[in-house]
């Protein structure tokens, strides 16, 4: 590995979170999980998908309309068109994300999270950041827990029990609004709940590492 | 560092159209024609007839395993191949919902191999047990997804 040398700052003892950061933490909540579409008048300019609007219909043959990407495409042309067509989604999605980390919306989440880290997932509160770093981004999470193990803040145990969080979903949140968008427009569910699912099973997951490890002595997984 | 959340939006946006443009478009061409040769090939029936009892566990169609082989690689491929199979109408939007989680759950390990587990310097000899405890989560999030579709 080259880039041994990391100043990654995993020191969050004191963390302070203005009221506009739980606002935000709030509002990003309700704007992606589909509860103001329905809603009528000023309250529906704060869901995303009545944001994200729709693309202008084009007259198809047999006088069908469509959408700019047309129908019966294949192969390519078809996945090239598609892939534009998710970009308003992406740009949306992220310009929020954007704002809510900037409101500190992400660390009012880690302020709640870290008292609950060590029964949720029995690994310590100083993870906070990390944890949420890696929803964000595989490589950040990945980097901070190598500091953090290196600055013994927590042990081999913990390490591989924090990994199997990040291992399963990585990037959560990035990857799911970003990637996952290609699909939004095929669910059944509001969008939120295949994120929850995976929330859930993160968890899951790290707990079944957790148990697996009850077996081992720190020495043993070294 | 006084930006206004205008600049801010504008900033997440670019990152969004980056995303977009360099990872979200080329991931779909590649799943788009990997689609299309296994279909022009008649792999993708073929695979579709083997892996339908399997997939009927979990309500899919045969053909959904390529969606997950796909997503083990890489997570756009398996979106890719799920839309792909999608617009081809093998899959329903029911299908869809119930492979989403899975997606992600078990998605892009060859890469997280490398980047995550590599990175935070876990000892390869527990690679089976990362890997086998996220194939699992996948397992179970469309048998959960199935009742949610």
């Amino acid at each position: 590995m080259e880039e041994n040398k990391q100043t990654t700052t995993t020191v969050p003892a004191r963390l302070t979170v203005p009221w506009y950061g739980f606002v935000a933490l709030i509002f990003a909540i309700l704007f992606f999980s589909g509860v103001f579409n329905s809603a009528g008048g000023a309250l529906k300019a704060l869901d995303f998908s009545a944001l994200l609007g729709q693309f202008g219909s084009v007259q198809g043959p047999n006088g069908a309309v469509t959408t700019f990407t047309g129908k019966a495409g294949l192969g390519a042309r078809d996945g090239f068109l598609f892939g534009l067509s998710l970009a308003p989604s992406v740009m949306l999605a992220l310009g929020v994300v954007e704002v809510i980390t900037h409101l500190q919306g992400l660390k009012a989440a880690q302020k709640l999270l870290t008292p609950i880290l060590r029964p949720l997932l029995g690994i310590p509160g100083i993870t906070g950041l990390a944890l949420i770093s890696s929803l964000q981004s595989t490589d950040a999470g990945a980097g901070m827990t190598k500091a953090m193990r290196e600055e013994d803040q927590i042990t081999d145990k913990e390490r591989l029990i924090f990994c199997q969080f990040q291992f399963s979903a990585g990037g959560t949140i990035t990857n799911y609004l970003a990637t996952g968008s290609a699909l939004f427009a095929s669910l059944t569910v509001p969008i939120i709940l295949p994120l929850v699912i995976l929330f859930v099973f993160k968890i899951f997951g790290a707990n079944l590492m957790r148990l697996y490890l009850k077996r081992f002595s720190e020495e043993e997984v070294k | 560092m006084n930006k206004s959340l205008i600049d801010i939006f504008v900033e997440g946006a670019k990152k969004g159209l980056h995303i977009n443009l360099n990872s979200i478009i080329p991931n779909l061409v590649m799943a788009f024609v990997f689609i299309e040769v296994l279909k022009i090939t008649g792999l993708l029936a073929f695979l579709g007839k083997v892996f339908a009892p399997i997939m009927a566990i979990f309500g899919l169609p045969g053909e959904g395993i390529t969606v997950l082989l796909s997503a083990w690689l890489a997570m756009g491929g398996g979106v890719g191949a799920c839309a792909s199979l999608f617009n081809e109408g093998i899959l329903t939007k029911e299908h869809v919902t119930i492979l989403i989680p899975a997606i992600f759950l078990m998605g892009a390990q060859v890469q997280y191999m490398g980047r995550l587990l590599g990175t935070a310097g876990i000892p390869s000899r527990h690679y089976p047990i990362l890997l086998g405890i996220c194939l699992l989560n996948a397992a179970l999030s469309m048998l959960v997804m199935r009742f949610l579709a």
